[in-house]
């Protein structure tokens, strides 16, 4: 399942009660996260928005802010498969999608999965590994197959990748390209936390880290259900005219704007945020609240007057809500 | 400079400058159109408007595409050029050569209030002259010299106005067609906007209705009093009149001239060896709302022509009562006494004018050779006309309508010569139209409006109709006017007043010379006036009897009666006694009559505005620019600039969209939920935009009303019509809730 070919609403009528379940299925994994995350809610949020838009997700940040910790305890709030990649120069992109071994009993080749094989897959530091492992690793996001030595391996459904990415350490990185960047749906950041919620942090885990006794408090089924719901939801004419507008705003006033495909994935987002507030409708709020994060990275910008925050945020207040 | 020159805009501004062009053109349009119009009224009255339509496209067409290739200086040459050959061409074409010192005393005499149509052949001076402005006026305006353009289109329609032949709502025209130019002209040499004209709009508007009601506005007697559409011709009267005149016209400013209608005071007495008509001027021209006299006047030198006939000799000696400013005569003047002969003037259709006044109780003699003829000498007359007789006297506007000549044809079709038809054509109109002093000015043609759109008319219809009407049959006929006989006094002698003032028609016969007829029904109008004079007499006034008026009439003994001249019962001309003439009047440009005396330039009379002038003159109607009867085109185009002016004006003032505004504030007319839904938001959002602040683009409904405050009424209309829009779900009653919560909302305080 790509991100293009799905229909953003289908025929199908998500019916209210089906948003009531959803809706309680993420709030139960919200409150689930935020026993071991401290502050950073709407980060949280976002994660579960992009969850059901069928997005992936992109943490930046300073090292330390707990990008990892966040990524982990969403994973652990489901009770799929979590796997991690730590991204470090010399990874192999077989080290990520798996591998032919032969096997001298059977004398034939079999397949061990690499760790992309998992419900939700914590890609730490990938700007670290050279680009033939992060395109590795970006094409099983874009296709959802995995192709080692001309055969295809489906990935599990769902399928999640949070990756993690440094700001600190610019020397001996790899850059993500713009068109891969692109993969992603949101990218996130976290930010310091400010001084109560450093210190109640401290407190919580001085001792004992909370994130071992983290229980998943929703089934796959529960995830396939609810993007099935969010995939339903309503987005009217209007609305989908106003993402447009939004988007051709950003590609007259930078180098690079929104591409369609951005378009699609702020619908997908919207569609995740009018299920999380319990709404079988997407209104232009939910546009604007999830273009913040949808919208930025897919821009660039040529001069240092203007950054490509600026440029979304100045797409939203000048293009008029209908 | 053509667009390719300027620099190039947006496309989108584009538009913007063309719309301004396209007015700075349209200004110049109308100014164009204004003299335009004019000169089409001279051509139309006198030769044929195809010619000049044709002469005019081509002018503006090689204007049009001269404009981009033609250097200015060559263009003032080509237009200077076109004057003088069109000049010469005309003069070359006059009958007699004349040498060039009367041809510019003309020329300054025409700008002193005469009118082109008294000229010569004015249609080839028409099409020798418009050319050369036409031409000019375009040019420059496709040149984008619209200042200068605007001079020359002003200098042409100046001239125009000068010599009184563009009238007041012509002249207007003209003129905001120049304002326009100029004013939106700079606009578009400055690449504004169209919306920059917009207190120009107003200016104008203003204009208008300023000029429309300034001449109702009591500042003495003004030509511009005239009703917008009359032709606007001739003087006002002289001094001497015009206190009386103002003294009983006070309530009707509208073209005051001279004594009154009706009025029973005499103006001269006369011995004559026989009773007459006697005539103070002869008009050829009929420009389809009035009348003019063309060629020029000179001064008397001796003894005038004899008509070509047999005549009888009549001498005359009139003495002035009043001033005069004419010199009644019996047709056909032959000789004037010493008295006035070195004043007197002499009109190109032989007629007698003086130049000055006839001080009251002066005397003077005239001369006449009045034409003698039988019926039957008449009748075998024939139709062989000298043609300068014929060419003047039986030309029509081209905008005659057909159906005068039709009717003409059917009324006179037994008649087989041309003094049967004149005589059927006087008796028709003596029974088929009644007489009054009431009528309102038609617009058009006269004859035509009187004789299919009219019943009733004074001397004027009656003798303008039927020299039309002869004219449509090839008969030379011209319009005279005059004084009736007036009161016998004693044998050879007669009062004449005021009412004695009459219209009539005279009819050219070869070998015999002009012949009266009066198509006018006498006995109405006798009944008529006659109650003027008892009135007057009841009044006590002492000016409207003369020692030996008033007594027992003197009774003529049969032999001293004339023969008339057109015989017939009725004749004015052979009262009977006991009976008083008391004829029509002439009348003055401007709608009120003329009387006696006063036509001290009487070469150019119109059908009068309206008839209404009973004598106290008010009238009481159509004294005002609006009337009752339908706008020509140039008062429909000034009214048009007027409601667009009042328009803008309104917008600009913001009167109309507050007025909207309120209106739709509070109505809201039901349609499907989600309509109302909308609507009922849209209501809420603007009167929020009033109370607060208007929503910012960006900003959602929801962020709107919680950065504002908004209560929870005005939550739960965004809640219903988010869901109307968003969700495309919403019931009836949802709707209506929330139309219901608005109408609380907006309550009449709104707005």
């Amino acid at each position: 399942m790509t991100d293009t070919d799905t229909p953003v609403s289908g025929h199908q009528e998500s019916t209210v009660e089906d948003v009531d379940d959803t809706q309680a299925v993420v709030s139960r994994v919200v409150d689930n996260v935020e026993t071991v995350i401290v502050g950073h809610h709407r980060e949280v949020e976002h994660i579960l928005t992009a969850l059901l838009g069928r997005g992936h997700i992109l943490l930046e940040d300073v090292p330390g802010v707990g990008k990892t910790m966040l990524a982990r305890a969403i994973a652990e709030s489901f009770e799929g498969s979590f796997k991690r990649v730590q991204f470090t120069p010399d990874l192999l992109p077989s080290d990520v999608t798996g591998v032919n071994v032969f096997n001298q009993k059977t004398e034939v080749f079999e397949f061990r999965p690499g760790p992309v094989f998992a419900n939700v897959v914590l890609g730490d530091e990938i700007n670290r590994a050279p680009p033939k492992t992060q395109s590795a690793l970006l094409e099983a996001m874009e296709e959802t197959q995995v192709t080692v030595d001309g055969e295809s391996h489906d990935l599990p459904e769902p399928f999640t990748v949070i990756a993690t990415q440094n700001t600190v350490e610019r020397d001996r990185t790899y850059e993500l390209p713009m068109a891969e960047l692109d993969r992603f749906m949101k990218k996130l950041h976290l930010g310091y936390p400010d001084t109560d919620q450093e210190t109640e942090m401290l407190d919580r885990v001085v001792d004992h880290h909370p994130i071992d006794d983290l229980d998943s408090v929703a089934t796959l089924e529960d995830l396939r259900a609810a993007r099935e719901t969010t995939a339903v939801v309503t987005a009217e004419e209007s609305v989908r005219e106003y993402v447009t507008r939004l988007a051709q705003f950003t590609r007259r006033h930078a180098e690079l704007g929104v591409s369609p495909r951005g378009g699609l994935a702020v619908l997908r987002a919207a569609q995740g945020r009018a299920v999380l507030e319990g709404r079988d409708y997407v209104i232009p709020d939910d546009v604007q609240t999830e273009a913040q994060v949808v919208f930025p990275h897919r821009v660039r910008t040529s001069t240092d007057e203007t950054t490509p925050r600026a440029v979304v945020e100045n797409a939203l207040e000048s293009v008029r809500v209908e | 400079m053509s667009t390719s020159t300027r620099a190039p805009d947006l496309p989108l501004g584009l538009g913007d400058v063309d719309a301004v062009r396209a007015v700075a053109l349209g200004g110049i349009a109308l100014l164009v159109s204004a003299y335009g119009s004019v000169f089409y009224h001279f051509i139309d009255v006198t030769g044929e408007p195809a010619l000049f339509l044709v002469v005019a496209a081509v002018t503006l067409a090689a204007a049009t595409t001269l404009s981009s290739s033609l250097r200015l200086r060559w263009a003032a040459v080509t237009a200077v050029g076109l004057l003088a050959v069109g000049l010469t061409l005309y003069v070359l074409s006059l009958p007699r050569q004349p040498p060039v010192a009367p041809l510019v005393t003309d020329a300054i005499a025409l700008m002193t209030g005469r009118s082109l149509l008294q000229v010569t052949n004015v249609d080839l001076w028409v099409l020798g002259v418009s050319p050369g402005p036409l031409f000019l006026t375009w040019y420059l305006g496709m040149r984008r010299r619209y200042v200068a353009s605007v001079l020359a289109g002003g200098g042409a329609l100046g001239f125009l106005v000068l010599t009184t032949d563009a009238s007041n709502v012509t002249t207007l025209l003209g003129v905001v067609g120049g304002i326009v130019a100029v004013a939106v002209g700079d606009m578009d040499r400055r690449g504004d906007s169209i919306a920059a004209a917009e207190p120009l709009a107003v200016l104008l508007a203003l204009l208008i209705v300023l000029s429309a009601f300034a001449p109702v506005v009591p500042a003495g007697p003004s030509r511009t009093a005239d009703t917008w559409s009359s032709f606007q011709t001739g003087g006002l009267g002289g001094s001497a009149d015009t206190v009386e005149a103002n003294l009983v016209n006070a309530d009707n400013q509208v073209g005051i001239a001279g004594n009154l209608s009706l009025s029973p005071d005499v103006r001269f007495r006369v011995r004559s060896d026989s009773s007459d008509y006697w005539q103070v001027g002869a008009f050829d021209r009929y420009t389809g709302d009035g009348w003019v006299r063309t060629g020029s006047r000179r001064s008397y030198d001796g003894q005038l022509d004899d008509p070509p006939g047999r005549s009888r000799t009549v001498s005359q000696t009139y003495t002035a009562v009043e001033d005069l400013r004419v010199l009644p005569a019996a047709w056909k003047p032959v000789s004037v006494g010493a008295s006035v002969s070195d004043r007197a003037q002499v009109t190109d259709l032989d007629g007698l004018e003086v130049d000055g006044t006839v001080s009251s109780g002066e005397a003077f003699s005239v001369t006449s050779s009045v034409p003698v003829a039988s019926a039957e000498e008449l009748r075998e007359a024939g139709t062989d006309y000298p043609s300068e007789v014929e060419d003047r006297h039986t030309r029509l506007p081209s905008s005659t309508p057909d159906r005068v000549a039709e009717r003409t044809e059917r009324i006179t079709a037994n008649a087989e010569t041309p003094y049967d038809t004149a005589r059927v054509v006087e008796r028709w109109l003596e029974n088929n139209k009644e007489y009054s002093l009431d009528v309102q000015r038609p617009r058009g043609n006269v004859a035509d409006e009187f004789l299919f759109e009219m019943d009733a008319g004074y001397c004027t219809y009656f003798a303008t109709a039927m020299v039309v009407m002869l004219r449509s049959q090839d008969i030379p006929a011209r319009m005279a006017v005059g004084y009736t006989s007036g009161e016998r006094v004693a044998e050879d002698e007669w009062v004449v007043r005021g009412y004695n003032a009459h219209a009539w028609v005279e009819a050219y016969f070869p070998e015999v010379g002009w012949v009266r007829f009066d198509p006018t029904p006498a006995d109405l109008r006798r009944a008529a006036e006659q109650e003027q004079l008892s009135e007057a007499r009841e009044n006590n006034r002492t000016d409207v009897d003369v020692n030996d008026t008033g007594g027992p009439e003197w009774t003529p003994s049969p032999t001293a009666t004339p023969a008339p001249l057109t015989p017939r019962e009725d004749q004015p001309a052979q009262e009977a006694p006991g009976q008083q003439t008391i004829p029509d009047r002439i009348t003055r440009p401007g709608g009120t009559p003329v009387s006696d005396g006063d036509p001290e330039n009487p070469s150019v009379i119109t059908a009068p505005a309206n008839g209404s002038g009973a004598s106290d003159g008010s009238g009481g109607d159509s004294s005002g620019p609006f009337d009752r009867r339908p706008p020509t085109r140039e008062e429909a185009t000034l009214g048009a600039i007027v409601v667009l002016g009042l328009v803008v004006g309104l917008r600009r003032t913001g009167l109309t969209g507050r007025a909207y505004r309120a209106v739709w504030l509070r109505y809201q007319p039901t349609k499907d939920p989600e309509t109302d839904a909308e609507r009922a938001f849209e209501r809420l959002e603007s009167v929020l935009a009033e109370r607060h602040r208007p929503r910012r683009p960006g900003e959602t409904p929801r962020q709107y009303l919680a950065s504002i405050g908004a209560d929870e009424r005005a939550a739960q209309v965004a809640t219903i019509r988010e869901r109307a829009r968003y969700a495309g779900r919403v019931t009836r009653e949802e709707a209506d809730e929330a139309v219901s919560l608005v109408d609380d909302i907006v309550g009449w305080r709104g707005a």
